[in-house]
């Protein structure tokens, strides 16, 4: 499973190893392979941006990613007002040149297809339903864990941290 | 926070909580015009045609290399109106640090309260409390006339006694003392729990 810390304050810390990283992004070229698909976005339930591949050097995947998020945390609300009690799934924004196809992986993750409307939707949901079955199973392998995450946040790095915060915000 | 080790990236999620009409957005609009548009993503805000903001405004800022990490702040702020409720509990997901602004003049002072303690149940909601939680209070529009004094503020707000400024985010003064201040306090306490 991908590291998940529940700190004293409640706080939730997630930590995505290296091999874990390596497979998703492989993940994501082949279902790009596969699609044709103009874009392809990994990201987790908060908004954070992981993977990404395709074309998206004109896409700003950072922002396109925290909507993404919103998107879901929105219709899962609209799921408990319409009686649904799980979340929904899945959710598709039908465009006239584009569409985007947006699914859960697991409970923390999601995944965002950007593709062109000459692109079949069952081509995409069969591919995905792969894909996503794939992201799951690199998800919970935790063989790897990395091991140096109790170093990463020290006294030293704080005051780096605090020395930087004070150059940028001049 | 999310850590990728292959990227070496610490991505932390900074929310700006308070009352309607409170600064949340002037706040980020200041931060957004001053910084380096190197270090700054694109400021996004979803807004009514009354230019209230309806679900949130995100942006993203980065400071560069630390010890080989990158550290990137998610900052995003929620509509403080009361019949947006519901967007305000699904933006704390995965929030890491909180920034309370608080509006100084009196008659805001009730919905201050009332906005805190919102915050508190959609916090408890996650397994969180504000009595453990980093946050901080940004006491803003002190430059109107007739605000209420800091004391009373501090009184009626500050019960847990962190960290708190005084602002007018609209013209800077206090925002990035709060942003620092909260900034830190996150880091202190991963720190403290590793």
């Amino acid at each position: 499973m991908v590291q998940t810390r529940k700190l004293k304050d409640g706080s939730r810390q997630v930590i995505l190893n290296g091999a874990q990283y390596d497979g998703i992004t492989r993940v994501l070229s082949e279902l790009a392979n596969k699609t044709k698909a103009s874009a392809i976005l990994f990201a987790d339930m908060s908004g954070q941006l992981i993977s990404q591949r395709g074309n998206t050097e004109n896409m700003n995947t950072t922002v396109l990613s925290a909507l993404a998020a919103s998107d879901f945390a929105a219709t899962s609300e609209m799921a408990k007002l319409v009686g649904e009690e799980a979340k929904f799934k899945l959710l598709f924004h039908e465009g006239e040149k584009r569409n985007v196809y947006l699914s859960n992986v697991g409970d923390s993750f999601f995944l965002v297809v950007v593709f062109d409307v000459s692109v079949t939707l069952g081509l995409i949901r069969i591919d995905t339903k792969k894909a996503i079955e794939d992201l799951n199973t690199i998800l919970e392998d935790d063989s790897q864990a990395a091991g140096e995450e109790d170093k990463l946040i020290d006294s030293d790095f704080s005051s780096l941290l605090g020395d930087a915060l004070d150059d940028t915000f001049k | 926070m999310f850590i990728n080790w292959a990227l070496q990236e610490i991505n932390l999620k900074i929310v700006y909580y308070g009352p309607g009409m409170s600064g949340k957005t002037s706040n980020l609009e200041y931060i957004h015009s001053k910084l380096d548009p190197s270090l700054t993503g694109e400021l996004v805000s979803l807004k009514t045609k009354e230019d209230r903001t309806i679900f949130f405004d995100f942006m993203q800022i980065e400071v560069g290399k630390i010890k080989g990490k990158k550290p990137k702040f998610n900052l995003y702020t929620v509509p403080g109106q009361v019949y947006y409720a519901s967007s305000r509990k699904v933006i704390l997901n995965g929030v890491d640090g909180i920034v309370f602004v608080a509006d100084s003049q009196p008659h805001r002072m009730e919905a201050n309260i009332e906005t805190l303690l919102d915050l508190e149940s959609n916090l408890k909601a996650d397994g969180h409390s504000l009595e453990s939680f980093p946050w901080v209070i940004q006491y803003n529009k002190r430059d109107l006339p007739g605000v209420e004094s800091v004391d009373v503020l501090q009184k009626k707000l500050n019960f847990f006694d962190v960290p708190s400024f005084e602002g007018v985010a609209v013209k800077g003064e206090g925002v990035f003392n709060t942003l620092k201040s909260v900034i830190n306090l996150v880091v202190q306490n991963v720190q403290d729990q590793l």
